[in-house]
């Protein structure tokens, strides 16, 4: 199976780096951001399957970023990191796609099971979506050449 | 407590409920006793006035009716045949008829001597040429004399007229019953000391007078009556033993005789005086029902502006500590929702230092000491210590916490005992008896059933930890009663017999922080938070409590529709 890749987004940059070495310990893989505006730019070059944002940081919160990863990548499972004040962000976030919510300070066992399930998620989501795939290349070469040709033009 | 604030605006209102009605009232009275009073007098002195000038005409054609008869017999028969005994005495007999007056006649020549006489006495031949009567009817031709003894002893008065007869003059003379003439002036009676009486010029007595003084005796009060005069005159002055009359006093025309029609003025102004006192008494009675009234009106009036402004300080106070509690809540919350961010790292670094602390054992880079086994439990205090400081954030999160919850009409009936359920084991435990009482009737309540039932259990875990403090595990007793508390609300009380709660402390209850418990024990948030739940629900949450006696929280929230 493939490894997870985390990406997690804070503005505490301490938190950012411990819990990248915890995880790493765990086997898994993990980027960092500090903004949701570095988190978006990231993404484009790495491949993640999880992101774990925070939802109140300075300049684009958890919110805004969270629409905006969803618009540009729709396959990235989020799990929204919230304070206990910020609950109906969390909520929020849950209706705008996230996948889950931790509320901090949250445990790292707990924190690596939520992304886990997020993953599997990702995964399952992929399959359909590479079985579907699949399916379209078993269509006649007829259909094929037609859509060759509708790209063409 | 200070100087009673109200005592100036009570004595304004007192004066003014006082003088408001005092004042008219007193006018009306005043102005109504004058004007009546007045009319009276002035009634009662017309009125004596009339009597005085009715009797002095009765008075005076009694004497002119006497002269007249007289002047008939002058005229009707000649000097000669008067003096006639049996002739005389016929001519009195037809006298007497006409009036019962007349006691005596007699007929005198020019030269004052008695010719003839016919009466009780004998007074035949004597001569009265010296006798002032006698020159003054020979003067005058006309003659009434005042009372006087003259030679018979008897207090008397005549009446003579003289009369020009051929030359020659003579006189015819009566005597006048006093007792008739005395009768007829006394006749006058007005009220109970109305009396009326004759006096001559020298102020004696020609007719009795009812109150003393006899007849011919000397008034003493003749010089008030002035000298004589026309008309009525009328006046009030004391007599001579200090007594005050109202006098109403005329000369006689055909005499020089003043008539005194009096009457005790007390009496006489009786009705006035009647009035007087009634009306005093009704000033007396009204201006102490008035004053009265405006102490007892005033009084109230005081009284509930005084528990007015109790209200109103205690709503005041109410507000201010509400408002204040919001405040810190706002505060508490946003503090704690920064805590929490290096409480996470805290978290994260000590699972991380675990995980190496593990490593390193596992490697064998560290040997198990005593010293090792005490960083580790040391190292473990970090994650009990960031947990306790989590709760303690979330307990404060909850307290000032906004938004959403879920809102729905809660039967307290099966809430409440499903509420107590949940304590009934910790409280069973420690020999604490739970009752409740639940009214059948009891409207349902609005609000998250969540929130309710955090409060509840709160203030259950408080009796009971209270009831522990003061009976350790027999004794103890917790009550909760609920019920419709009217005006659309519902109470809720849960009454417990624990260690109470002093004065001082009772007021800082609701203060966030505050607890009594020992540190570590108690974040000081249960109530606070609780009171913050109730107030969203728009109910209120009130304590009453008495060291070692116990203590009583009493909710109230609006009942559902």
């Amino acid at each position: 199976m493939e490894a997870m890749k985390i990406m997690l987004v804070d503005d505490e940059e301490r938190f950012l780096s411990t819990t990248k070495k915890l995880l790493t310990k765990k086997g898994i893989d993990v980027v960092t951001a500090t903004s949701g505006a570095e988190a978006l730019e990231m993404l484009q070059n790495k491949y993640v399957h999880v992101v774990i944002l925070d939802v109140k940081m300075p300049g684009m919160d958890g919110n805004e970023t969270l629409k905006e990863i969803k618009n540009r990548f729709p396959l990235v499972e989020v799990i929204m990191l919230t304070g206990h004040a910020t609950i109906e962000s969390a909520i929020d976030g849950l209706k705008c796609g996230a996948t889950d919510y931790l509320m901090k300070p949250t445990e790292i066992d707990e924190l690596i099971v939520k992304a886990k399930e997020a993953f599997r998620k990702r995964l399952l989501v992929e399959e359909k979506i590479y079985m579907a795939q699949s399916r379209s290349y078993r269509k006649s070469p007829r259909e094929i050449l037609k859509e060759a040709e509708k790209t063409a033009r | 407590m200070k100087q009673n604030p109200y005592a100036g605006l009570k004595k304004v209102i007192l004066a003014g409920m006082i003088l408001v009605p005092l004042v008219p009232f007193v006018l009306v009275l005043g102005i109504g006793y004058y004007y009546f009073t007045d009319s009276l007098e002035n009634n009662t002195i017309a009125s004596i006035q009339r009597i005085v000038h009715d009797h002095r005409q009765m008075i005076e054609s009694f004497l002119m009716e006497r002269k007249s008869n007289l002047e008939f017999v002058l005229n009707t028969y000649t000097f000669e045949d008067l003096s006639q005994a049996d002739k005389l005495k016929r001519t009195f007999g037809s006298l007497q008829k006409e009036s019962s007056a007349f006691v005596d006649l007699g007929i005198f020549d020019e030269n004052g001597l008695h010719v003839a006489y016919h009466g009780p006495y004998s007074l035949s031949g004597k001569v009265y040429d010296q006798a002032p009567w006698f020159k003054a009817v020979m003067k005058k031709g006309f003659y009434i004399s005042n009372v006087f003894l003259g030679y018979r002893q008897v207090p008397h008065f005549v009446i003579a007229v003289a009369k020009m007869n051929q030359g020659r003059q003579w006189v015819i003379r009566a005597t006048i019953d006093t007792q008739i003439f005395n009768d007829l002036v006394k006749k006058v009676r007005i009220g109970k000391t109305g009396e009326a009486y004759l006096l001559d010029t020298e102020g004696v007595f020609q007719t009795e007078r009812r109150s003393g003084g006899s007849l011919m005796g000397s008034d003493p009060d003749r010089p008030k009556y002035g000298p004589v005069h026309d008309g009525i005159k009328a006046f009030i002055d004391t007599d001579a033993y200090g007594e005050p009359f109202l006098y109403a006093t005329t000369w006689l025309k055909e005499k020089s005789w003043l008539l005194i029609v009096r009457q005790e003025k007390a009496d006489a102004f009786k009705a006035l005086y009647q009035a007087a006192y009634l009306i005093v008494l009704i000033s007396v009675l009204g201006g102490i029902i008035i004053v009265a009234i405006a102490f007892i009106l005033t009084d109230r009036i005081i009284r509930r502006m005084e528990r007015m402004d109790q209200e109103k300080d205690q709503l005041g106070e109410q507000l201010f500590r509400a408002g204040r509690l919001a405040e810190i809540g706002e505060m508490a919350s946003g503090f704690a929702h920064e805590i929490n961010n290096p409480l996470q790292i805290i978290k994260s670094e000590y699972a991380l230092i675990e995980m190496i602390f593990e490593d390193l054992k596992k490697k064998g880079d560290i040997k198990e000491s005593d010293d090792l086994a005490e960083m580790g439990d040391s190292i473990e205090q970090i994650k009990v210590q960031v947990d306790r400081c989590a709760d303690i954030t979330q307990a404060i999160l909850q307290f000032g916490r906004k938004g959403e919850s879920v809102a729905k009409d809660i039967d307290l009936q099966t809430f409440i005992p499903e509420v107590t359920g949940m304590v009934a084991n910790k409280a069973g435990v420690h020999g604490i008896v739970i009752e409740q009482e639940i009214t059948d009737q009891i409207p349902g309540v609005h609000g998250d059933p969540r929130y309710l039932q955090q409060v509840l259990v709160n203030l259950l875990n408080n009796a009971i930890d209270a009831v522990i403090v003061r009976h350790g595990s027999s004794g103890g007793a917790i009550r909760i009663e609920s019920g419709s508390a009217g005006n659309r609300h519902v109470e809720i009380k849960i009454r417990d017999n624990g260690s109470g709660i002093s004065s001082e402390n009772l007021k800082k209850i609701f203060t966030p922080f505050f607890t009594t418990k020992p540190v570590g024990e108690g974040t000081g948030l249960g109530l606070s938070v609780c009171h913050g739940i109730i107030n969203k629900m728009g109910g209120s949450m009130l304590v009453d409590s008495r060291e070692n006696i116990g203590t009583t929280f009493t909710i109230q929230l609006p009942s559902a529709k």
